[in-house]
């Protein structure tokens, strides 16, 4: 069933390309250009999925597998990744959906990426890892929509019903995304479509991934190990190696029909140097972290998970401490 | 022929983002009132992005002509 990765990586590619969808930029316009534009649709898909997840869990068809909590991963881990992203020019699905528009710069990010997502898991960073992993927290669930032992939620730490925290910060979200100000932008694919089609794709990755023995919805750390995995070491491609190859070619197919792929290279060679470097702290990063900002921002946050409400905001404030140095004047 | 009277150009094809955004910030900086900058770019994000930012600067987007496979040159007249 790993080849259903594929089919969901190909509807994902198509979104991100064709929403723009870069977390990197979203993260970053709020402080450098005053532009909420990507910002709020990563969180309006938040908010949505709080709702469309939980729904598939309650039908029973997934069991919801909060992120473990690892205060030190979560913290040191994504504000590593925060930093690399914004010299390797795009968060991890940034540059995974940019390599299939023809972007030289973000192929080479990507590969980087993956390689140091497999240094710390278990090569020259994963000592790091290994001494970390005595802060991890699990607890047992408190509801039958979660597996049985999670990382900590809102919902296990007041133990109440998943749905009471769900249901409010999905209502905040929406009042925040819909009900104020949003910069303008001439798009074709506008940011609450995308945020909309993201909502819907979620739960359909989840379930798919859970049949395939996955228990996680969107992810693309896992997804480029597996390909090394599978590439170098002849192991089966697991369900998010298939998404990845999904979404390089969901964007290729994008790109194409919208005349917008080109093979793009940056005039100053120093730049591929800089982007080695940030994909680097972004794979070794969110594999320290349990996550980038696809498995902690937009496929986390819905679960409530703790773990993932500390990476998020950790990861923010490492792009924003990066954009600040790099682009501010 | 140059359609405009340009000023200066900036060539930002290929750079990774956000550097053509921040590029055009740069140089609409140092330029004077009635002056025209010309952003070439081969990103298709930054040609929704940068009129918009522009704008917002208070400066007026002349144009934004294509000018092969997905490249665009944006004019901007610097208020």
């Amino acid at each position: 069933m790993a080849w259903t990765g594929l089919l969901v990586g190909l509807v994902f590619g198509i979104i991100l390309q064709r929403g723009r969808v870069c977390f990197n930029s979203a993260f970053r316009d709020v402080l450098l250009f005053k532009d909420n534009y990507l910002w709020k649709l990563g969180f309006l898909a938040v908010g949505l999925q709080m709702i469309t997840v939980l729904f598939v869990a309650q039908m029973g068809w997934i069991r919801i597998a909060p992120p473990t909590l690892n205060l030190f991963g979560n913290i040191v881990g994504a504000y590593v990744f925060g930093l690399g992203m914004v010299l390797a020019g795009g968060c991890a699905s940034g540059v995974t959906y940019r390599s299939g528009e023809g972007m030289t710069t973000a192929m080479i990010a990507a590969v980087f990426y993956g390689i140091g997502a497999m240094a710390m898991r278990g090569g020259v960073f994963s000592p790091i890892r290994t001494w970390a992993s005595q802060f991890n927290v699990s607890v047992d669930a408190n509801s039958s929509v979660y597996l049985d032992k999670v990382g900590p939620t809102l919902a296990t730490v007041l133990n109440i019903n998943p749905w009471i925290p769900a249901v409010i910060l999905a209502a905040v979200l929406l009042w925040y995304t819909l009900g104020t100000k949003t910069t303008e932008r001439k798009t074709k694919f506008n940011w609450k479509v995308a945020a909309v089609s993201l909502a819907i794709l979620s739960p359909i990755a989840w379930i798919t991934s859970e049949a395939a023995g996955r228990n996680y919805g969107f992810g693309i750390t896992g997804g480029w190990v597996s390909i090394f995995d599978s590439y170098i070491s002849n192991q089966p491609l697991r369900w998010d190696g298939f998404e990845i190859i999904g979404i390089i070619l969901g964007a290729l197919i994008a790109s194409l029909l919208a005349k917008e792929f080109k093979l793009r290279m940056p005039k100053n060679p120093k730049t591929y140097l800089v982007v080695m470097i940030g994909g680097t702290m972004m794979g070794a990063g969110a594999s320290l972290a349990g996550g980038c900002n696809i498995g902690h921002f937009l496929a986390g946050l819905p679960t409530l998970a703790i773990s993932s409400i500390i990476a998020s905001v950790f990861l923010i404030l490492g792009n924003w401490t990066m954009a600040y140095i790099l682009y501010r004047k | 022929m140059a359609k405009y009277e340009v000023t200066k150009s900036v060539d930002v094809r290929g750079e990774v983002c956000p550097v053509p955004d921040v590029e055009t910030k740069r140089a609409l900086k140092k330029m004077k009132a009635g002056e025209i900058l010309e952003v070439w770019i081969d990103y298709a994000m930054s040609k929704e992005r940068i009129p918009e930012a522009v704008k917002g600067m208070g400066h007026e987007v002349l144009e934004i002509e294509e000018v092969g496979n997905s490249e665009w040159k944006i004019y901007i007249k610097v208020k």
